[in-house]
């Protein structure tokens, strides 16, 4: 049953995986409880504008996909930070800029074209070791983030005043957590591709929610699910020969949908 | 010179250069229970704010002789803000929320669980610990946000009006542990509040303020109200302060 663990390449996949769904479900309860899990999609739609400059430069499209999601990430907080305009509004505009200038800056880069729908859909069972030492290192920010700022962060998002006044640096704690979170999605646009990199940041932590009353189980739980929805779409994926990154998504939709199934019928019983 | 008081001198807070309040100065004794009081959209919220460095301001603020915006840095207040929409559905228990005024302390988890739970006593509201805060009451969780407002050990507790949604029973029970522990740990308090009653008869200076600081004598005429006088009988206690310059041109 579980032979396809033999390959290299698979346990390349599954691996980096993993650890996708690990660095996932360490940051994104936190976006969810301050409403901003749109966010992710603005940054992984960032990633690509980095990733078509990458290509027509010709440096390692990681690199520029980092520097791009990043700046977004930062300009996104910065602008719902100070207030001048709605988080949605600037996710919306931008990253549909994003888009366009990837798309432009793929075409611009004459004679090879890569793989588009790699980068879009991502493709789990090609990635490098590379890739999987990138995310090796992003787990590591993302654990020390969660044992250093952890508390704080829920802190903050649960009440930011009080949190100041308690001497809580709410917000360098804010830009840390917005450069931490734009890794975070960089490395799972890397692993499911930029359109499927949100569902793995929004829809572990969502349903997690919906089942935990406990803010470290909704953290333990959201890293389980992502966990669960990496292994089996890898699995079904090689077995069946559908695409990796939608298959995971499958598998996460599954999860959420499940969870919301539990949640109706606890409030069922309940009345 | 401003030793032993918390002084607030010609303070002023804008909201996008609309002027909220104008040159506030008084005088408050460390160490006594104060009570602001005010209309609707008086001020006291944006004075209480400003006192805890929540919003910027023009004047100056010193606390025992020493600049707040630099007493504040070292140490926290016990603040509670004034209740807004009830906490929905967040995964933190009744218990950690008092945790967060316990953020400063160096100790360890089990010690500052201990600490929380022996304030959540001091509010009645232990049996609840391990509920989820949205799952309480506006009442209830606002004695669970005083509990983490005392858990922070503070010399001084600002309160923006504590008794909103309190049935009268626990406002007493307030007022009685607030003057216990204000002697017991030698604090300053100071609280917001509409209520005339209760109030006047615990506190021990009793400020108005209406954008500006009402004048003492039109406060006392107020308060000293024959029919004021019968209702809430005359604990109504005034302090002087300082009179306001002749009116001032208001920015527009
Ligand atoms: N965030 C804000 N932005 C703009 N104006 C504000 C803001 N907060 C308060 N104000 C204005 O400042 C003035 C003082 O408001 P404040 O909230 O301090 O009054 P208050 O005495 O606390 O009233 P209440 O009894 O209703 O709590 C009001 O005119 C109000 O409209
Ligand atoms: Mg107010």
């Amino acid at each position: 049953m579980f032979d396809f663990l033999s390959l290299p390449f698979m346990q390349r996949a599954l691996l980096g995986g993993e650890m996708v769904a690990v660095v996932a479900g360490i940051v994104s309860p936190i976006l969810l409880f301050r409403k901003m899990s749109f966010m992710s999609v603005g940054i992984s739609h960032g990633a690509f504008a980095g990733i078509a400059l990458g290509i027509l430069i010709g440096i390692s499209p990681m690199w520029t996909a980092i520097a791009f999601a990043m700046g977004l990430g930062l300009l996104i907080g910065f602008v719902s930070k100070t207030g001048k305009l709605s988080e949605d509004a600037t996710i919306g505009t931008f990253f549909a800029f994003s888009m366009a200038l990837g798309i432009f800056l793929i075409d611009m880069s004459k004679g090879y074209h890569p793989d588009v729908m790699g980068y879009l859909f991502g493709d789990l069972l090609a990635i490098s070791s590379s890739d999987v030492y990138f995310a090796m290192i992003i787990l590591i920010i993302a654990a020390l983030w969660y044992l250093f700022r952890g508390r704080a962060a829920i802190y903050s998002t649960f009440d930011e005043d009080f949190s100041r006044i308690v001497g809580i640096p709410v917000d360098i704690d804010y830009y840390v957590f917005m450069a931490v979170a734009s890794l975070v999605t960089v490395v799972a646009v890397m692993f499911v591709g930029v359109i499927l990199a949100s569902s793995i940041m929004i829809a572990p932590a969502a349903a997690s929610k919906m089942i935990s009353k406990r803010f470290s189980n909704v953290t333990l739980l959201s890293i389980s699910f992502g966990m669960l929805a990496v292994f089996g779409g890898i699995a079904f994926s090689f077995y069946t020969n559908i695409p990796s990154g939608p298959s995971v998504v499958f598998f996460v939709t599954a999860i959420f949908v499940i969870s919301l199934g539990i949640k109706w019928s606890k409030n069922f019983v309940k009345s | 010179m401003s030793k032993g008081v918390l002084f607030i001198d010609s303070l002023t807070v804008r909201y996008d250069h609309r002027v909220a309040i104008s040159k506030i100065s008084i005088k408050l004794d460390l160490g006594k229970f104060h009570v602001i009081m005010g209309p609707n959209g008086g001020g006291k919220t944006t004075l209480i704010r400003a006192i805890v460095g929540l919003v910027p301001y023009e004047g100056k603020i010193e606390i025992d002789g020493l600049n707040m915006k630099k007493y504040l840095k070292k140490h926290p207040i016990g603040y509670l803000a004034q209740r807004g929409a009830q906490f929905q559905s967040f995964p933190l228990t009744v218990l950690q929320v008092v945790e967060m005024g316990r953020y400063h302390f160096k100790e360890s988890k089990a010690v500052r669980k201990k600490h929380a739970r022996q304030y959540l006593n001091e509010v009645k509201m232990d049996s609840l610990a391990n509920r989820s805060i949205g799952e309480l009451s506006g009442g209830q969780q606002q004695r669970v946000l005083i509990a983490r407002a005392l858990a922070t050990e503070s010399k001084l507790m600002i309160m923006d009006e504590p008794l909103t949604g309190m049935d009268p029973r626990s406002q007493s029970k307030f007022y009685e542990m607030i003057e216990r522990i204000k002697e017991r740990y030698s604090l300053t308090i100071i609280i917001s509040s509409h209520d005339v009653g209760f109030t006047t008869a615990y506190a021990e200076n009793v400020f108005c303020i209406n954008k500006h600081l009402v004048p003492h004598d039109e406060a006392a005429k107020l308060l000293n109200d024959p029919e004021i006088k019968k209702i809430y009988g005359s604990k109504i206690r005034l302090v002087e302060h300082h009179h306001l310059p002749s009116e001032e041109k208001e920015d527009v």
